[in-house]
């Protein structure tokens, strides 16, 4: 068989001549082989290579995962070798080495087996997914404990696989000891200063909340990359830009994925994009296997390791980057096309300490439904108006679960995610504030699937929520050493923006009980137990507190002219029902199973979802 | 000297401060009080002394903020309204001296304010009465000056502050809460304005978006969301106040109807009887003629409405105000216009030409005419003053030109005087709906029992069980038909109960202290003008 594999596709018409030398001298550039750049760059898609393959007379091993293997044979490759390559030593049989390879003519591979074994090779040909779900298995599990373990060993002190530390557990029994004496003692007392700290606790969060929002409304015209920025970029500049997209059983949201990242502006040879699947994840691992068009996306099988959780996966996943940035995009996500170039701008403009750049997340389904409106609501709110309030002030931004965009080198020193942390994002944002290091907020949009089913949104949020609890936890293992990293300004934010945010949701349906049985049924024991003057600033609070907070949630809308969801913004104190329950449930599973990840089932929307070009 | 620079300001701010404390703490030495700082004074002795349900009062006082707005002062005790005054009319100077700062960098729109902060008899009467009109034109030039700063930089923060000022604003003063009437069209223009059409001219514009429906439903929409965002939180808040007025005193306008609750319930009946008993109808204030009245007060807003002339929306703006007072007058038919809704048109005037005044070419000869406005209004300001309607302002020029003792209040301070001589364990029975003056002026309130009080009820029933003394207004007492305790109670509850009796032994012209006696203990009706300790 003498024809070379492009020559062969070439002739066989599923890759032009053009296409050819472009894969050829992004190989030479990359060092990736040509089948790879092939099947992962757009140019061709699995079936038809498997065609073209065919037809020439080759033999494809369809069940590879039943090969047999020796770990000696496999101690001698490197993983990330067998990735570039699509192609991994199995065993020696017959004095030769049996491999498995994409593409038969990979004569790079074929003298490494000789060079390293001393032996001729024996190929057999399998899918490129099964090699590199078969390589990851075999090969992975050094990137495996490092993807897991990495933080918990260089910085200790970040890592949420320790829950409570003896001091805070000392600090919350203690706490609960002193209240329980009290009330034992003073009923009436321990209860009007339990009353007194609750209502100003309240009242403090949400004028600061007011506050920011605020503050973020007034800079909300402000753009921080211009159109006119926009076009000084240059294409042959511009550097590889990974993306990772960590998924799990969204087989159904594999092609839409594809048409999302196909829009993309960018240069196609400059992603480095990495599809993050389970091991165990068959049903996605299947959907792009079965894809009829080319993929542009490299898959990585993330090999099996508790805790299961997304930041493992991306974590795994960084040890392939190529790219000097890094932006982490959900499967069913559709960002702004030129969203990669605006951050690249923003990147070179900011000061050397930006090391993120976080881009607004809103939601294309916002008027499918109730939960879907309020949900929009609370996003636009919360990237429009807090996080360029939070940016403004210079107080640690947590970060949004997808499309934030990373220096990988920086990414990595910091010690990339926190595997046991289930919002790892919120937790990465204070560890690089912690680090010294700033975010900055972007005017561009990722709009997501809002979540349409309630109890879908209760898993999700009681996940949020709980990560909240673990971050808050671990940043606040010593608090005056974190005074002293982030200072006064980011320590009360980072009190009053992630500390606050699980207790108001776990307090506001005790309080609201209190006030509709004091109005309704006129409970005169209440009376009785507080003096005037904590009634007083109780139910100034409650009013205040609610009419201020459905308030900021209206100017919300503004910015994105969203005018038709604002008096849905009324709806909020159900909606914040909600948040409590989640908030119980995930005080539950805080104590019961921290590392749980609750997942997100995505693609349930029935709204067409178009791509968001920028023009 | 850079007057714009901040050390400046702060220092002139500072002497001002003291400026309108020494007129302030002057008029005060001469016994000038108004029923408004003296019904202050008296809440908040009942919230920071008082024994009973302090919780109603706490919260359904109003206006809530001017009366919060004395709390940081109380340790001066009836001075406290005054101080507050004088610091928030200076707090007024320099947000307005900081907003010419940061928009002109030009010394003379700073002496032209100074003039106005240091002689314009409204702006004295403002800082020195002890009246909440500070707050009103601080927060009334907040919110115009955000809605301006809207119009130019079309944010949401700017309309987000004006909503917010005008909640504070409402809860200064309530009848601002008919401003947002007359908000009703001018949104409607503000967003014809801010859709992007071809068209310049309003009218056409509104034609062309009522003609095409992608942008008739993005004018409704928009028109309404900035309706929400402007006035949803005034009218939530006072739709919460007036729940909270239900739920603690049973009704929903208890706040602005009760003479407990508010000072101008009184005010406002005085006035009524005197125009209805008044034979000479007063010319000056009938519609459109208020108007006028407004432009002889405030000529500079005639030059703020040319500066403005290119935008109809933003003269509309500031033709709201006037729609406003005119509303008033309509509205409350039986009131006098009060000095503060004329005061509001001499900050919104300088709000305006500061606003604009970068787009002048001429500033010396602009400031010139300024400057001769200004002195236009000096004059007109405090002729209004003196021919004011209301006596109280007129009371106060009177004080503060006359350099005379005031003794308005003096029947108040003697019977006050009175009580606090009497021994600390003697109960007092006041009903400070109309005797508010009375206890202001009274040293302990414990022993008052006020109808705040639980037990204020069953003292009226039965006086001789609760309490020793009753204090009662005379039938001279103009404001006797406002209260239970007048010279008929003391008749019904003899009346009532056969062994009761009762001995003067303290009398003004508007009020008589009894002692409260029991035939069993003492025989007679007795008459002791004379004080008994």
């Amino acid at each position: 068989m003498s024809i070379s594999i492009p020559e062969l596709l070439t002739n066989d018409g599923f890759i032009t001549a053009g296409d050819r030398e472009a894969i050829e001298q992004h190989s030479a550039a990359s060092g990736l082989s040509y089948i790879k750049i092939a099947l992962t760059s757009g140019y061709i898609s699995r079936k038809n290579y498997d065609r073209s393959i065919l037809n020439a007379g080759y033999q494809i091993n369809e069940h590879p995962r039943d090969e047999a293997y020796d770990q000696d044979v496999l101690d001698k490759i490197d993983l990330t070798f067998a990735h570039d390559r699509l192609a991994m030593p199995l065993r020696i049989e017959d004095n030769k080495v049996v491999v498995l390879m994409t593409s038969p003519d990979d004569d790079l591979f074929i003298d490494f087996i000789r060079f390293t074994y001393d032996m001729e090779a024996r190929i057999i040909l399998a899918s490129d997914l099964d090699i590199t779900w078969l390589s990851n298995k075999l090969l992975g599990e050094r990137y495996t404990k490092s993807a897991v373990f990495e933080l918990m060993k260089r910085d200790p002190d970040s890592s949420a696989v320790v829950t409570f530390s003896t001091a805070q557990l000392i600090f919350i029994f203690v706490i609960i000891a002193l209240v329980t004496i009290g009330l034992v003692l003073s009923f009436k007392n321990t209860s009007i200063i339990i009353n007194v700290i609750i209502s100003s606790f309240f009242l403090v969060a949400i004028i600061f909340k007011l506050f920011l929002a605020l503050v973020g409304s007034r800079f909300e015209l402000h753009q921080a990359v211009t159109k006119e920025e926009l076009k000084l970029v240059v294409d042959d500049e511009l550097p590889i830009y990974t993306i990772l997209l960590p998924v799990y059983k969204e087989d159904k949201l594999i092609k839409k994925l594809i048409w999302n990242l196909q829009s993309i502006d960018y240069p196609r040879h400059k992603l480095d994009i990495k599809l993050l699947i389970e091991e165990d994840d068959d049903k996605t691992f299947n959907a792009v296997k079965n894809l009829d068009f080319p993929a542009i996306f490299e898959v990585i099988v993330v090999p099996f390791h508790m805790p299961k959780t997304k930041p493992k996966a991306c974590n795994y996943g960084l040890h392939f980057a190529r790219g000097k940035y890094l932006t982490i995009y959900d499967a069913e996500d559709i960002p702004d096309t030129d969203q990669l170039k605006k951050v690249v701008s923003l990147f070179g403009k900011l000061p050397e300490e930006y090391i993120c750049v976080q881009s607004a997340l809103n939601y294309f389904n916002r008027n499918e439904n109730f939960l879907t409106r309020m949900f929009t609501l609370e996003y636009s709110y919360w990237f429009d108006y807090m996080l360029p309030g939070l940016d403004t002030l210079d107080i640690p931004i947590p970060l949004g679960g997808t499309s934030n965009h990373f220096k990988l080198d920086e990414l990595v020193e910091l010690g990339a995610w926190d595997p046991f942390n289930v919002t790892e994002d919120a937790d990465l944002g204070v560890r690089a504030y912690a680090k010294g290091y700033k975010i900055a907020i972007i005017n561009s949009t990722t709009y997501e699937e809002a979540n349409n089913e309630p109890f879908n949104w209760i898993r999700q949020r009681s996940r949020w929520i709980k990560g909240y609890m673990q971050t808050y936890l671990v940043h606040m293992r010593d608090p005056v050493a974190l005074w002293k990293e982030i200072g006064w300004k980011g320590f009360l934010g980072f009190n009053f923006f992630i500390g606050a945010t699980p207790i108001t949701f776990l307090v506001y349906p005790l309080l609201l009980t209190f006030f509709i049985c004091y109005v309704v049924f006129d409970l005169s024991t209440i009376r009785t137990l507080f003096p005037d003057w904590v009634l007083f600033m109780s139910i100034f609070n409650l009013m205040v507190g609610n009419i201020l907070m459905i308030y900021v949630n209206m100017i919300a809308v503004f910015k994105r002219r969203y005018y038709e969801l604002i008096l849905f913004a009324i709806a909020n104190p159900i909606y914040w029902l909600m948040h409590s329950i989640a908030a119980y449930k995930g005080l539950y599973q805080l104590i019961v199973k921290p590392f749980y990840w609750e997942k997100t089932n995505h693609g349930l929307s029935k709204v067409n979802s178009p791509t968001n070009v920028v023009k | 000297m850079k007057l714009t620079s901040g050390i400046y300001l702060s220092i002139l701010t500072l002497i001002l401060v003291i400026y309108y404390l020494v007129c302030g703490i002057y008029l005060n030495n001469l016994g000038y009080y108004n029923h408004e700082s003296l019904f202050y004074i008296e809440k908040a002795k009942i919230v920071f002394e008082g024994t009973g349900n302090r919780l109603k009062v706490m919260g359904l006082t109003a206006p809530m903020i001017p009366f919060y707005a004395t709390f940081p002062f109380l340790f001066f005790k009836t001075q406290a309204p005054v101080i507050a005054s004088a610091i928030g009319t200076a707090a007024l100077f320099y947000i307005i001296a900081s907003t010419v700062a940061k928009r002109l960098n030009d010394d003379g729109y700073i002496w032209l304010l100074l003039v106005i902060f240091l002689f314009h008899p409204g702006i004295i009467y403002t800082a020195a009465s002890g009246k909440s009109i500070y707050l009103i034109l601080i927060f009334f030039f907040l919110f115009f000056l955000n809605l301006f700063k809207f119009y130019r930089s079309n944010t949401t923060f700017h309309v987000s502050i004006a909503s917010l000022c005008l909640v504070i604003l409402i809860f200064c003063d309530y009848k601002f809460i008919w401003l947002t009437l007359f908000f009703l069209p001018l949104v409607l223009s503000i967003t014809i304005h801010s859709l992007n059409l071809g068209e310049q001219e309003s009218i056409f514009r509104l034609f062309l978006s009522f003609n095409s429906p992608s942008l008739r439903r993005k004018l409704v929409n928009k028109t309404f969301a900035l309706y929400i965002i402007l006035f949803s939180l005034p009218l939530a808040a006072v739709l919460c106040y007036k729940l909270l007025n239900l739920t603690h005193a049973s009704d929903l306008n208890y706040f602005a109807e009760s003479p407990y609750a508010t000072w101008n319930v009184l005010i406002d009946k005085l006035s009524f009887d005197q125009i209805s008993t008044n034979s000479k109808y007063q010319i000056p204030e009938t519609s459109i003629l208020l108007s006028a009245r407004v432009v002889l007060f405030a000529p500079m807003i005639l030059i703020a409405m040319y500066l403005f002339r290119e935008s109809t929306y933003q003269v509309l703006t500031i033709l709201i105000p006037f729609a406003f007072i005119e509303f008033l007058h309509i509205k409350y038919d039986k009131v006098f216009l009060a000095y503060q809704y004329y005061l509001i048109f001499l900050i919104l005037a300088y709000l305006c030409v500061i606003f604009k005044a970068h787009t002048v070419k001429n500033h010396r000869s602009f400031k010139l005419l300024l400057a001769v406005t200004i002195l236009f209004q000096l004059y007109f300001g405090w002729y209004y003053l003196k021919n004011s309607l209301i006596p109280e302002e007129r009371n106060f020029i009177k004080v503060l030109t006359e350099n005379k003792e005031d003794a308005v209040q003096q029947d108040n301070v003697d019977v006050a005087n009175y009580l606090n001589s009497l021994p600390g364990d003697a109960h007092v029975l006041v009903d400070d709906a109309i005797a508010y003056g009375v206890v202001a002026f009274t040293t302990d309130i414990k022993p008052v029992i006020m109808p705040y009080e639980g037990n204020f009820l069953s003292a009226l029933e039965s006086p001789d069980k609760y309490v020793d003394y009753v204090v009662v207004a005379t039938a001279k007492n103009i404001v006797s038909g406002y209260t239970q305790l007048n010279n008929k109670y003391i008749i019904s509850i003899r009346h009532t109960i056969p062994d009761i009796n009762f001995r003067k032994v303290y009398e003004t012209d508007d009020w008589i202290v009894y002692r409260v006696i029991t035939n069993a203990t003492e025989g007679g009706f007795g008459h002791e003008p004379t004080i008994r300790q």
